[in-house]
């Protein structure tokens, strides 16, 4: 089990002592990915969904807060100390394109972390060929015609794969998924998130999402966590079937009415939000003071409270703050049904 | 092989030119011959309507949208056919000067990653002046506060955008600004490329709202371009899917994508997680979208995945045929229905 308590990460420019053009990436963010489950990450880009995703894959530091590791807190730890610990946690990118040395071979990138691995448990070299066969079946791929191949040789939906029989080579226990498919050809997209929770079935390795495809996330983890982040901070969490289908802060609203419906064959939700100055978004969102709620600015239901003071995620107000796990970060939450239903039903 | 034309013309839709595509292909030079990317296709854009065209990568959706502008880049080259387009004849024979003039002037090409087709040297009012300067605009300044306003009804501040270098806007204010640089000029058709590839749920949905509501202001007559069918189906009237070179199916957009004949836009719409029901519904579709070199000579270019394959489809290539609203390549679906009527529902699970 993975976990972190208060995660706070601040980006500052070179030669900016005084703070004035920080960038809060995470503002204390509390998450916990359990034992072989999947959780997802939701969010606009420059959400600090990816910086999330890069900390927890031990890739970049953090500024406050903790990070535990099947119980081992690492801050109590060496940098050195922690490598083991992170690389239990492999990191997928969303680019099978650049993740891969296009000089070197399908075999050849294979077979680095699997010596590792074969002088860390005093097995033969004969094992890193049988098992890099068996990894790559393992994604669905043909050994034979895949190994002795480069990465331009393949279409991106097996380079996606045989990314992620590289980060099966090390047996970790979590998978961190960043938009691992948004760059795949959309008839081939579903066998690679099929094959991450196949993987989750067979291997007993947690997954995490990230993604702004809520779909998507949904596919992976139905039976996990969905954690809506909006400018660094959790605005709303809980069960992925709950915040679909009865969100209730106005952020994950608009984040739901925001996804395409497909007329024809869905019709779109009934109480859909759009957030206000939609148009100028962008610009919008830097130049808010940091006083009040952080999506006030956009949102279409703000009161003066809202501007006033910050709510905090599962203790704004009472209401609907279930003891089922959803929490949310807004001080007039109210259910409302956005997400895009089938017309005929199934 | 025309499709209702006028149903869908706005009341300014009466200028706006249509384009004709006549029995169009391209091929590409390769060290094993000429192969094409797009293979005798006849389409229609109605005069005022945005269509859709949808496909993977590697289907010729790119290159049969260069052909409009004429601007297929060799190795490639149009080998057949004619691009019509309203009040400018054929551009398939336009070269030199008289290409350039209508590119850009009568043809609008919002380019694939809109984010990184501009010049990140010169500010987004410089490469303005430059487009006006390449298309022997007289009154500069009348297009920079069209521009301008143009900008502002995509709610954007005109003169901060045009005083900008492009690393200093975001993904989305870039690609407003990529539709701007195509519409400037008065351009009647435009087309764009994956115009909201790479850009998170909210831009795309803003990004969507503006296409719509530009389209019906000016009267256009748009192409979208992208392999994300839920994109097509928020802002198009018409859909094409194309595969392998070819058109494979065509029509309405909501009868498309309520009741998809072709096995290939079936599998697609299968494919897509939806947000709600029964998560299993979604079903991956089998083996991968075939390359320049993979493309068979003869027969049906989608036999090797489909599931209602026939002996007839290795050796003779279905033709587009009409089956109620939409237009359909497809032996099995062509036998299914031989009067054209309306299959059921569950049509595709009894064979």
């Amino acid at each position: 089990m993975i976990s972190g308590t208060g995660i706070v990460k601040t980006f500052r420019q070179r030669g900016d002592v005084l703070g004035k053009n920080e960038v809060k990436a995470l503002r204390g963010v509390d998450f916990t990915i359990p034992e072989g489950g999947a959780i997802s990450f939701i969010g606009e880009s420059g959400c600090g969904k990816t910086t999330l995703g890069r900390i927890i894959a031990g890739l970049e530091t953090h500024d406050e807060g903790e990070i535990t590791i099947g119980g081992v807190a690492m801050s109590s730890l060496r940098t050195r100390a922690q490598q083991p610990h992170f690389r239990r946690i492999q990191l997928i990118h969303q680019d099978p394109y650049s993740a891969l040395n296009p000089t070197r071979t399908v075999h050849q990138a294979l077979h680095d972390p699997l010596k590792l691995r074969a002088r860390e448990t005093g097995r033969s070299s004969q094992w890193i060929y049988e098992r890099a066969e068996e990894l790559l079946g393992l994604v669905g791929l043909d050994p034979g015609y895949v190994l002795p191949r480069y990465p331009h040789q393949l279409s991106g939906g097996m380079r996606q794969r045989v990314v992620i029989a590289r980060a099966l080579t090390v047996d970790p226990d979590v998978l961190v998924a960043d938009e691992a498919v948004s760059m795949i050809d959309v008839s081939l997209r579903l066998g690679i998130l099929r094959l991450l929770r196949d993987l989750r079935e067979q291997l007993g390795v947690s997954l995490l999402y990230i993604t702004h495809d809520v779909a998507t996330a949904r596919y992976i983890g139905a039976d996990g966590d969905m954690y809506v982040i909006y400018r660094g901070q959790v605005v709303e969490s809980g069960p992925t079937e709950t915040i679909i289908n009865q969100p209730v802060h106005p952020y994950t609203q608009s984040l739901l009415s925001a996804i395409p419906v497909l007329y024809g064959v869905e019709q779109p939700g009934a109480e859909q939000v759009t957030p206000i100055d939609s148009l100028t978004t962008a610009a919008v969102g830097e130049t808010v003071d940091d006083a009040g709620c952080l999506f006030a600015p956009r949102c279409p239901f703000r009161t003066e409270r809202c501007t006033r003071e910050r709510p905090v995620l599962g203790d704004a107000v009472p209401a609907l703050q279930d003891a089922e796990g959803r929490v949310h970060a807004c001080f007039h939450p109210i259910e409302r049904q956005v997400a895009a239903t089938s017309v005929q039903a199934p | 092989m025309t499709l209702a034309t006028a149903a869908h013309a706005p009341e300014g839709g009466t200028t706006a030119p249509a384009v004709r595509i006549r029995d169009l292909t391209v091929v590409y030079k390769t060290p094993a011959g000429e192969l094409p990317a797009v293979s005798e296709i006849d389409m229609d854009l109605p005069a005022g309507t945005i269509t859709g065209l949808v496909g993977e990568s590697g289907s010729g959706k790119s290159t049969l949208a260069l052909s409009l502008l004429n601007a297929v880049q060799p190795p490639g080259r149009i080998s057949s056919g004619t691009v019509e387009i309203d009040g400018l004849g054929d551009v398939v024979p336009l070269q030199g000067d008289k290409l350039r003039r209508v590119r850009g002037g009568q043809i609008g090409y919002v380019f694939q990653a809109a984010q990184n087709s501009l010049n990140p040297l010169k500010t987004v009012g410089k490469q303005l002046l430059d487009l006006g300067r390449s298309h022997d605009v007289d009154d500069l300044r009348a297009l920079v506060s069209e521009a301008k306003e143009l900008l502002g009804r995509m709610g954007l501040d005109g003169a901060r955008v045009l005083d900008s270098y492009q690393h200093e806007l975001s993904g989305g204010m870039r690609q407003r600004v990529g539709i701007m640089l195509a519409l400037v000029l008065n351009a009647h058709v435009v087309v764009l490329d994956e115009p909201t590839t790479a850009l998170d749920m909210i831009t795309q949905a803003n990004i969507l709202e503006i296409i719509r509501n530009i389209h019906a202001e000016r009267g256009l007559t748009t192409l979208v371009i992208t392999h994300d069918i839920g994109v097509v189906a928020e802002v198009a009237d018409q859909l094409a899917v194309m595969y392998g070179g070819r058109i494979v199916e065509r029509g309405p957009v909501r009868s498309v994508l309520g009741e998809p004949r072709h096995p290939y836009t079936q599998g697609l719409i299968r494919a897509i997680p939806r947000l709600t029901g029964d998560i299993d519904q979604a079903r991956a579709l089998p083996g991968r979208p075939p390359t320049l070199g993979t493309i068979p000579e003869r027969g049906c270019v989608f036999r090797d995945r489909c599931e209602l394959r026939m002996s007839v489809c290795d050796t003779v290539e279905p033709v587009l045929e009409r089956h109620a609203d939409q237009l359909v390549a497809c032996h099995a679906v062509a036998g299914q229905e031989p009067d054209g009527g309306a299959p059921t529902d569950d049509g595709q699970e009894q064979t």
